[in-house]
């Protein structure tokens, strides 16, 4: 007989009790992973779609928000607010490259995908864009369609298809190769093209571009809004807009855990303290054959911070499995449509899972030092002589 | 007399938890002899179990001292205490003396346990005392798979396992049939013979009647 032993028989005594304070804790720690491996990827997919992006100043309407802004680093379709002239005025000025995207949503086979109205040819030099199969747009204003690496298998397409966007069949001329970025996810069309389909002539979502000299920034963001009404952002301000804003949500999303968490202990210390009320006469039993306070303390102690490293261990088990089934709901729903965007994995970082499930048990300790110290409290007489 | 191994000055006792005051023990001295057998008697209420628990250290006197060995055991701090309880005195109680969730070896091994035996010196001694009192075959039954009068003898065996001095049994037989009382009062004697100092409280006559030592508590004092 040891201590571990007589812990291993006492918890399981009242079996349901036990499976539903370990239930507690699983679930507070399950959501606490699912949450931590969620939000963990997340930062990575916004720090790769902001090196993706290709530019080191995105040109939008002065009135977005933050939010629209996201959508740039998500791939989500965005409203077509900035006249087209800007882009005339914006890439006359010396040592300044830009492109218009037009970001549509429409639909193929009944999913929706994101439309991109392009410039075809200043596109594919801006971005370095290579063409798997197929062939480019001949002309900027031809009446066809190339798809993102990402879009022909989903979506069963393949160079020579057509696909019907606002009731006109166009042909698919090609797929790109793939970029490792949102652009796969998109099907592209040029830019007249779109505006014409769509009714938005003389239109465009934002303007992406690049500069010459990195270190004369601020003299072109000056020059830019010397010719035109528009607001300017960085990527590096996008990205870290886009991250604080994660954070700010991530935040939110682990205070839900958290209060998951601390019911799991409330848990915890109610069924502590009824295990103790129950067995109280066995503890005055232990404490006449020589069990002192010490080691009546260690017992319940023991005992809830098993709960701690079960539940963790399950828990961790369950977040990572739900994070993986979640992982790719998310990137389809609407739920903070900025989720959306390539692919979308859950990430496993056995360092994490290992803390999580220390941090599972400091919690159940933590919950069960109240009752072991109140079991430890009672003098011998007081356990022995209740009935 | 010198060779008191427990020694009472005084002893009073009175529960004030409730708002009336109980005065369990109203001055008990009282010396019990080592290697003696001795009985304490008396109606219901009138302090016996007080005195037991007082005389094992399971409480504190509210006056008085009590020795045992010659210590003081009121100078002794919470895990001393708990030693000395499980090295030197072993308990047997009327009711529930087992942990209902461990086998009758288990409760055994359970009391070495407190005393850091290892795990072989938990096997080896646990057998040997389930044999002693004849349980050899219920090792592996837990509590509710025996009767009263096996489960009295587990709990007579496991206030053996650290090999006590004293051994204090408040109304061992009380919840059980002639036919049982018999087979444990046996094994009680037995314990005697082998050289322990045992103290029995008791509402059987033949029992108290075979007493080396009578104490009759009466009023919380000592009836003399
Ligand atoms: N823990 C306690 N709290 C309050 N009163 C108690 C307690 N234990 C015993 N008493 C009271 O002390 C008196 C003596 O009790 P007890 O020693 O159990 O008597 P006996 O064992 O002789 O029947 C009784 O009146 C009883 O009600
Ligand atoms: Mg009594």
């Amino acid at each position: 007989m040891n201590i571990f032993k007589l812990v291993a028989r006492n918890i399981t005594r009242r079996k349901g009790r036990f499976i539903f304070t370990l239930l507690g804790i699983t679930v507070g720690m399950a959501s606490f992973v699912a949450l931590l491996s969620l939000g963990g990827n997340m930062r990575g997919e916004m720090t790769k779609q902001a090196g993706s992006l290709g530019a080191q100043l995105i040109i939008t309407p002065k009135n977005w928000c933050a939010y629209d802004q996201i959508s740039i680093l998500t791939g989500n379709s965005l409203p077509e607010s900035l006249q087209q002239e800007v882009l005339d005025d914006v890439s006359a000025i010396e040592g300044i490259t830009a492109v218009p995207y037009l970001t549509l949503g429409t639909s193929v086979n009944n999913q929706s995908v994101l439309l991109t109205g392009i410039l075809p040819q200043e596109m594919k030099d801006f971005k370095g864009w290579e063409v798997e199969q197929g062939e480019w747009f001949s002309s900027q204003d031809e009446r066809a369609v190339v798809l993102g690496s990402g879009i022909a298998d989903p979506f069963e397409l393949s160079v020579g298809d057509t696909v019907t966007i606002r009731g006109e069949t166009l042909p698919v001329k090609a797929i790109l190769q793939e970029t490792g970025g949102n652009d796969d996810t998109s099907l592209y069309m040029p830019l007249s093209v779109a505006q014409e389909l769509y009714e938005v002539e003389g239109f465009v979502s934002y303007l992406a571009a690049q500069v010459d000299d990195m270190s004369k920034m601020e003299e072109y963001e000056a020059a830019i809004l010397g010719v035109a009404n528009v607001a300017i952002t960085s990527d590096k301000q996008l990205l870290s807009t886009v991250l604080s804003m994660l954070g700010s949500v991530n935040l939110t999303l682990q205070m839900i855990a958290m209060v998951s968490l601390i019911a799991a202990a409330f848990g915890i210390i109610n069924t502590m303290m009824t295990a103790i009320t129950e067995r109280r006469r066995e503890i005055g039993i232990m404490r006449a054959i020589g069990g002192n306070g010490n080691s009546i303390f260690k017992i319940f102690l023991i005992e809830s911070g098993l709960y701690g490293l079960l539940g963790g261990i399950a828990g961790v088990a369950l977040g990572l499995l739900a994070s993986f089934f979640i992982a790719p709901m998310i990137s389809e729903s609407d739920f903070a449509a900025f989720l959306k965007g390539a692919e979308f994995e859950a990430s496993f970082d056995p360092t994490l899972m290992g803390l999580s499930i220390l941090f599972s048990i400091i919690i159940s300790i933590g919950s069960g030092f109240y009752p072991a110290w109140r079991a430890a409290k009672l003098t011998p007489v007081e356990a022995i002589t209740h009935e | 007399m010198s060779n008191a191994i427990i020694k009472t000055q005084g002893l009073e006792k009175t529960y004030s938890k409730s708002k009336v005051k109980t005065h369990a023990l109203r001055g008990v001295d009282l010396e019990i002899p080592k290697g003696s057998f001795s009985c304490i008697v008396g109606p219901s209420g009138h302090g016996k179990s007080t005195l037991m628990q007082l005389l094992g250290g399971l409480d504190r006197p509210t006056k008085g001292t009590v020795f045992v060995g010659g210590t003081d055991i009121s100078k002794l701090n919470d895990k001393q205490l708990s030693n000395l309880r499980g090295e030197r005195i072993g308990f047997v109680f009327q009711f529930f003396n087992l942990l209902q969730n461990l086998t009758a070896l288990e409760n055994i091994q359970m009391a070495m346990m407190f005393q850091k035996a290892s795990k072989e010196a938990q096997w080896e001694r646990a057998f040997e005392l389930l044999d002693l009192v004849g349980l050899a075959d219920k090792a592996e039954a837990k509590p509710c798979e025996l009767s009263g009068g096996q489960q009295q003898r587990v709990s007579i065996a496991r206030s053996l396992a650290n090999d006590p001095d004293i051994l204090l049994m408040d109304e061992p037989t009380g919840n059980l049939d002639s036919k049982s009382e018999a087979e444990v009062l046996k094994h009680i004697f037995n314990i005697h013979k082998a050289g322990k100092t045992v103290s029995i409280v008791t509402h059987n006559n033949e029992l108290a009647q075979r007493a080396e030592l009578l104490f009759e508590i009466r009023d919380g004092k000592l009836k003399s």
